[in-house]
């Protein structure tokens, strides 16, 4: 750029201040605030681990698309009083208790789930399919679940992340204490610890 | 190229006196030569194409496809600084960390990839090579730049001393050297004093090349020269890990003053030390063209900003997101510019419809790897009160462990998506 042209862009940005006092900046950018009105904005902190719309596509974190309101919201909670043990889950939960919980699991619920794009070893999938005999009282022959009873759907989420909660619920380090989940947690001490990825394999590959 | 004569300059000189701000009195400069897109369409330019600013360019296309918004980054590849450490490792290569911007072109953000020159605030423009580009609303993501200044010899040798601290053809470069040091030589990193990118990313990069050297140079050492008291974060658990590593001698208080390449030889203020491979992390702050629009505070460092639009305190209708942002409790990290990025979308896309900005805060996850295995995290999350980001809680991983380095692969299969496709 030329000497003098440089000039006209001094000239110009001396200007800056005169025009600012008739802008809408000068009431301030606060004054304009008000509480969020749109779904994009519920969910923002969400996505960097739970994807896009809350289809994760990754193996450990889960699939939140599609799944029950209410099942989210008991999540949520448990996981902000401690329940669940979590490094990640446990701040961001008290985070979306401040947003709104009740939004931000109406807003899950509503979107269509897509099932997990991890593969998974076939073999793997027809052990885990004979293992998963105990488990179709309470999550169905599809393993869909029964959100009225606050069953969630084990078909089609992230094989890593069902592996990891299965461990969990047979080391009694999630929920402890509640009873709803007793039964589950008695069935889950009887399934051997090499069967765990073979069940984990097979309620992923489910549609 | 055409010249302004002097006629020509004064009456650009009138032109902006009169109050004409569209100002094409000054049209007549060649590097200034005229709209290089009109539009009729309400527009927002984002600069820099880094983990805040492709964010924001595809949530404002989300958040209303009616907008315009053009995207400038003069890199043709998007590559993550996160996990770019696993690289000088061996443990990956440079390519899984690269992605091209197809998948926001796809989602309609116009994506030019040229560098921006300048900012010029009061007329809304974007300056460029070949003209110049209009905007309602700007978004700045611009990364940062280095204090070369800082370091004694510095600026004469910075081709040649490696930072690799944005993940490109210097990650490769130390990789290569690294990898090419006699068993038995010394490597060398600097920790910049706070506030710099991505405050665990030294302490990572010291695990990873100790892992490395640890598994295949034995005799070899890595020498810290921290310029901070202490480790910047994830402290207990970096020294934890770090009792695998015989391998670091960790030197806090070390500021590094000077540098010579040709004797091989960093100065602090207290100590020279000899190295074999040197990655020097220079000093940071905003980069340069936030520095040069008038972004930064008086210290010519960082950009304050409104916590709920990110809206510049400096200048109106400028949004400044990412590293560049100070006076927010968060840490510089890709997390929280993907965050930032989306939350001045949202408050964008308001504003140009007149509508309340939503009241949203970031969060921060952050995963840092210490062996070939094994990572460690820490997540804050924040709310909005009174106006201002405030943390709601920290949490740490209680140790290392391979299911955190699992989540990690998770974290990036998901974040990558949503920042670039």
């Amino acid at each position: 750029m030329s000497t003098i042209c440089r000039l006209a862009v001094v000239a110009l940005a001396g200007f800056a201040p005169a025009l600012l006092a008739g802008s809408a900046w000068a009431q301030g950018p606060a004054s304009r605030m008000g509480p969020f009105d749109t779904p994009l904005a519920k969910v923002i902190t969400c996505a960097a681990c739970h994807g896009v719309n809350g289809n994760s596509r990754s193996d450990a974190m889960p699939i939140i698309a599609g799944m029950d309101a209410a099942y989210i919201k008991k999540q949520v909670e448990t996981y902000a009083a401690g329940g669940r043990p979590s490094p990640e889950m446990g701040p961001y939960s008290k985070q979306v208790l401040d947003i709104g919980v009740d939004q931000v699991a109406a807003f899950f619920a509503g979107q269509k789930m897509e099932p997990t794009p991890v593969k998974v070893d076939a073999a793997a999938v027809e052990r885990g399919r004979a293992a998963a005999a105990v488990c179709v009282a309470c999550h169905g022959p599809a393993g869909k679940g029964d959100p009225a009873r606050g069953i969630p759907s084990l078909a089609g989420q992230a094989p890593g992340f069902l592996r990891d909660q299965i461990r969990l619920f047979k080391q009694d380090a999630r929920n402890p204490g509640d009873a709803a989940l007793i039964a589950l947690k008695a069935i889950m001490k009887t399934v051997p610890d090499e069967r765990i990825p073979d069940l984990a394999a097979y309620y992923s590959s489910l549609r | 190229m055409s010249k302004l004569t002097r006629r020509g300059f004064l009456e650009a000189g009138s032109a902006v006196l009169a109050g004409a701000v569209a100002a094409t009195g000054v049209g007549g400069c060649a590097s200034m030569m005229g709209e290089t897109q009109p539009t009729g369409r309400r527009r927002v330019v984002v600069i820099g194409g880094g983990w805040g600013g492709a964010t924001a360019a595809k949530y404002v296309r989300m958040g209303d496809p009616s907008i315009e918004v053009v995207l400038l980054e003069p890199n043709r590849q998007f590559i993550s600084c996160p996990f770019s450490n696993l690289v000088l490792a061996g443990l990956r290569n440079i390519e899984s960390l690269s992605f091209n911007y197809e998948g926001l072109s796809r989602r309609g953000v116009q994506v030019r990839h040229e560098m921006a020159l300048a900012v010029e605030p009061d007329t809304k423009r974007v300056r460029l090579a070949g003209g110049y580009l209009s905007y309602d609303r700007l978004i700045v993501s611009p990364g940062v730049d280095f204090q070369w200044e800082q370091v004694e010899g510095l600026p004469a040798a910075k081709e040649t001393v490696l930072h690799a601290w944005k993940a490109g053809p210097q990650t490769v470069q130390l990789a290569r050297q690294i990898q090419a040091m006699p068993d038995g030589g010394v490597f060398v990193i600097s920790v910049p004093p706070v506030a710099y990118r991505c405050p665990p990313g030294p302490y990572e990069r010291i695990s990873m090349v100790a892992w490395y050297l640890k598994a295949n140079k034995p005799k070899s050492k890595v020498i810290v020269l921290d310029a901070n008291q202490n480790i910047v974060s994830k402290t207990a658990l970096f020294r934890e890990a770090w009792k695998a590593y015989p391998n670091i001698d960790y030197r806090a208080t070390n500021k590094v003053v000077a540098v010579d390449p040709g004797a091989r030889e960093v100065r602090t203020e207290f100590d020279r030390v000899k190295y074999d491979v040197l990655n020097l992390i220079p000093p940071q702050r905003a980069g340069q063209i936030a520095v040069d629009a008038g972004l930064t505070g008086a210290d010519n460092r960082w950009c304050e900003v409104n916590h709920v639009t990110y809206e510049s305190v400096k200048q109106p209708n400028i949004h400044v997101i990412g590293d560049a942002t100070t006076g927010l409790p968060v840490p510089k990290s890709g997390n929280v510019a993907n965050n930032m990025g989306k939350i001045s979308a949202i408050a964008v896309v308001a504003l140009l419809g007149d509508k309340p900005v939503p009241l949203l805060a970031p969060g921060n996850t952050c995963y840092s790897w210490v062996s070939n295995t094994e990572a460690i995290a820490v997540v804050n999350a924040y709310k909005i009160e009174g106006g201002k980001v405030v943390q709601i809680e920290q949490r740490l991983t209680p140790a290392q462990h391979a299911s955190v380095a699992a989540r990690a692969q998770g974290w990036t299969q998901s974040i990558w998506h949503d920042v670039i496709g």
